[in-house]
C-alpha cells in the first residue's frame, strides 16, 4: 500500500469531503516529499559524522538490520517450544504405541522368572514346616501347589520326587505370552541328564498384580514331542475359545474325564487318541475293585478342575492344552465289613485311619497336556501325571 | 535474476544464516560435549512418580533415571509395560512427569489419584530394577517402547520427599549442534559478502548511467 492509499483511506474513514480530501493529498504528498528528502540529508550527515561513504553507511545499516532480523528470529525459535526447533535437534517425538502382538516379558525375564519358581520348588521340596509351606506358596499355585503340597506331605511313602524342576539347572524356555491381556503364561520344559522323561511346565500369572507360579509340572509320555512355538519376542496367543481347533480345549478334557470313569460308561467316538496313562488309570481302577469287591463297592470319577484348563497356540496352527482333572476314588464299605488299609501307606498318612467300617475317598489330581490338531484328527496326550492329595475314612 | 529480488534473496539466506549460527550455538553451549540433557523435578506428593512414555520414550537414546531420597530412604526404580503400569497403579496416588523444558531442565509433575500404593516389588511385569538407599539410578533403553518408569520406596510405603532427574546423553546432538552453527555461518557469510558486493556493483552501476546522461547533454 501506497502512502497516498493509505492518505486517501483515512479520509474516507474520517468523512472529509472531495475538495478537502483533495487538499490533505497534495499536503500530505508534499510533506513526504520533503520527508524523503530530509532523510536524505540526514544519512549524508551521519555518513560525514562517522568519516564514511553514504553507500557504506547504507550498507552497514542493511547488514545490521539483517543481524537484527536474524537474532530476534532465533529468539522467537528458541522461545517458543511449539515450533519444536529445538525439539527437532533433539530428535524428540512421540511415544510408539503399544504392540499386540509382541511378548510383555523379555527372554532374560520369563528366565528370571523360572529360576526364582524352581529354586523355590526345590527349597519347597527340601526343607519343612513353615519354610517349606513358604517357598511351596512361592513356586505354586492353584492345583500346581495343591499337587506339590500333597507329594511333600506323601514324601516317606512315595518315591522321591524325580519331577523336581531343580534336578536341571538349565530350563528350556519354550514359550510365553501374547499381547497384554491375561492370564498370562510361560511355558518350559526340563530334561534330565539321569535319563528320566522330560517335563513340561507351565506358569501362570492371573493378574497384573500377581507374579508367574507353577500350575503344573508334568512328565511327558513317550514318545510324544511338543512342535515348535512362535518365536519368544512375539510370544504365542492363549486359545479362549475352540475356534480353530479340532476339538475345543474344555470339551476334550470333559470327554478325557468321563472315559475314565469307572464303572465304565458308554462313550461316543472319542476326540483323542488311546494312550498309555487312561490304560493304568483303567486298568487300576478294576484292579482295585475286584481286591475289594468282597467288603466294599469301589467307584471312580473324574472331573475336570475349575480354572485349569489352558490352550497356547503353536506356530504350525496346533496346540498344546494343559489341564487338571480331579480323581476321586470312593469305597462303601458293606455292612458289619471292616477294610483294613494299612497297605495303603499314603491313605494312612493323609487320614490317620488304618481300618474303615463305613466309607473313604482318596482325591487324586491328574495334570495332563494334549497336542490338539488344528482341524481333523485325534488329539494326542503328550505328558501326565498323578499326585495323591487327599484322603478321608469312616 | 532482477538486482532487487537477489538482494532481498540474499537478505533472507542471511537471516537464516544467522539464526542458524546462534541456534547451534546456542544447543552447543546447552548440551556440552557430552549431549546432555537434564530434567529435574522434586516431588513433595505422596505415592508413586511415574514417568510415562511420552516423556520416557520422547527420544532414540537411553535414558538415566536417577531418584533422590534426602532421608536416606529406600529408592526403588522400575520400568515396565506401559499398559501394565497403568494397570498395576490405576487406584493408586502417583505423581506423573508430564512434560520436559528444553533448555529449562524442568520436568512438569501432577498428582492424581487418592489410593494406597500396591506392593509393587511382587509383580513379575518389572522389565528394568534399580534399588537402593538414598539415591537409584536406572539407565533405561527405548527397545521396549512404550514403557512406563515408576519410583517407589521399593515398598508400600509413600514416598514423600523425591528428586527425579531424568538424563538423555547423545554425543551425536553436539556435533549436530556443532554442525548447524557452522553450516549457519557458512551461509551467513556468503549471503553478506553478496548483500554488501551487490550493493556496490549497485552504486557503481548507477554512476555509469549518471555519467552516460550528461555526456548525452
Amino acid at each position: 500500500m501506497t502512502p497516498q492509499d493509505l492518505i486517501s483511506k483515512a479520509a474516507a474513514a474520517l468523512r472529509l469531503s472531495r475538495q478537502e480530501r483533495q487538499d490533505l493529498f497534495t499536503k500530505a504528498a508534499e510533506a513526504l516529499r520533503l520527508t524523503r528528502q530530509d532523510r536524505q540529508d540526514l544519512t549524508t550527515k551521519a555518513a560525514g559524522v562517522l568519516r564514511l561513504r553514504r553507500e557504506d553507511l547504507i550498507r552497514i545499516v542493511h547488514v545490521l538490520i539483517v543481524v537484527v532480523v536474524g537474532v530476534c528470529v532465533f529468539a522467537v525459535i528458541a522461545s517458543a517450544p511449539g515450533w519444536g526447533a529445538t525439539h527437532a535437534l533433539l530428535g524428540i517425538h512421540e511415544a510408539p504405541n503399544a504392540g499386540t502382538t509382541s511378548a510383555p516379558l523379555t527372554v532374560d525375564q520369563a528366565k528370571n522368572i523360572l529360576n526364582r519358581d524352581f529354586a523355590a520348588s526345590y527349597l519347597g521340596q527340601t526343607t519343612s514346616g513353615s519354610a517349606s509351606e513358604a517357598a511351596l506358596r512361592t513356586a505354586y499355585t492353584d492345583q500346581g501347589l495343591r499337587g506339590a503340597d500333597g507329594r511333600v506331605k506323601l514324601a516317606s511313602v512315595q518315591p522321591a520326587a524325580s519331577t523336581s524342576p531343580l534336578l536341571v539347572p538349565h530350563p528350556q524356555l519354550l514359550a510365553v505370552s501374547r499381547g497384554f491381556g491375561y492370564p498370562r503364561f510361560i511355558v518350559a520344559q526340563t530334561v534330565t541328564t539321569d535319563g528320566s522323561l522330560p517335563i513340561l511346565h507351565l506358569l501362570v500369572s492371573p493378574d497384573v498384580a500377581t507374579p508367574y507360579r507353577i500350575s503344573m509340572s508334568v512328565e511327558m509320555v513317550p514318545p510324544a514331542t511338543v512342535k515348535p512355538f512362535d518365536v519368544l519376542p512375539s510370544g504365542s496367543p492363549l486359545v479362549t475359545s475352540g475356534t480353530g481347533l479340532a476339538v475345543a480345549p474344555d470339551t476334550l478334557l470333559n470327554l478325557y474325564a468321563a472315559h475314565m470313569a469307572f464303572p465304565a460308561k458308554a462313550a461316543s467316538k472319542s476326540p483323542f487318541e488311546a494312550d498309555s496313562f487312561s490304560d493304568q488309570v483303567r486298568a487300576g481302577a478294576a484292579a482295585a475293585s475286584s481286591a475289594v469287591a468282597s467288603q466294599a463297592t469301589f467307584t471312580q470319577t473324574h472331573t475336570v478342575a475349575p480354572n485349569s484348563v489352558y490352550a497356547v497356540r503353536q506356530a504350525d496352527g496346533d496346540a498344546l492344552v494343559f489341564g487338571v482333572l480331579v480323581r476321586t476314588d470312593s469305597f462303601a464299605v458293606k455292612s458289619d465289613q471292616n477294610v483294613s488299609t494299612a497297605a495303603n501307606k499314603a491313605f494312612v498318612l493323609l487320614t490317620g485311619k488304618k481300618v474303615i467300617t463305613k466309607s473313604a475317598s482318596i482325591t487324586t489330581l491328574e495334570f495332563v497336556i494334549f497336542a490338539v490338531p488344528q482341524s481333523g484328527g485325534q488329539s494326542t496326550l503328550v505328558a501326565a501325571r498323578e499326585q495323591v492329595v487327599a484322603g478321608s475314612g469312616s | 535474476m532482477p538486482v532487487s529480488t537477489r538482494r532481498a534473496l540474499g537478505a533472507v539466506v542471511a537471516a537464516l544464516g544467522i539464526v542458524f549460527v546462534a541456534l547451534g550455538a546456542w544447543m552447543v553451549v546447552i548440551l556440552g560435549p557430552s549431549g546432555e540433557a537434564q530434567f529435574s523435578a522434586t516431588s513433595k506428593a505422596p505415592g508413586a512418580v511415574v514417568i510415562p512414555p511420552e516423556v520416557l520414550n520422547a527420544v532414540d537414546v537411553p535414558v538415566q533415571i536417577t531418584a533422590t531420597r534426602p532421608d536416606g530412604g529406600s529408592v526403588s526404580i522400575e520400568t515396565a509395560p506401559s499398559n501394565d503400569a497403568r494397570a498395576i497403579l490405576a487406584n493408586s496416588a502417583v505423581t506423573t512427569a508430564s512434560a520436559v523444558h528444553f533448555p529449562d531442565g524442568a520436568l512438569d509433575l501432577h498428582a492424581s489419584g487418592a489410593g494406597a500404593l500396591t506392593d509393587l516389588s511382587r509383580s513379575d511385569i518389572w522389565r528394568l530394577a534399580a534399588k537402593s538407599p538414598g539415591s537409584a539410578q536406572l539407565m533405561v533403553d527405548q527397545s521396549k517402547a512404550p514403557e512406563t518408569a515408576v519410583v517407589t520406596s521399593g515398598d508400600a510405603t509413600d514416598l514423600g520427599d523425591v528428586t527425579v532427574t531424568l538424563t538423555w546423553a547423545n554425543r551425536g546432538w553436539f556435533f549436530e549442534a556443532l554442525a548447524v552453527a557452522t553450516i549457519g555461518a557458512v551461509l551467513a557469510v556468503f549471503a553478506l559478502n553478496d548483500l554488501w558486493q551487490g550493493r556496490a556493483l549497485a552504486v557503481r552501476s548507477d554512476v555509469g548511467e549518471t555519467k552516460t546522461s550528461e555526456a548525452a547533454v
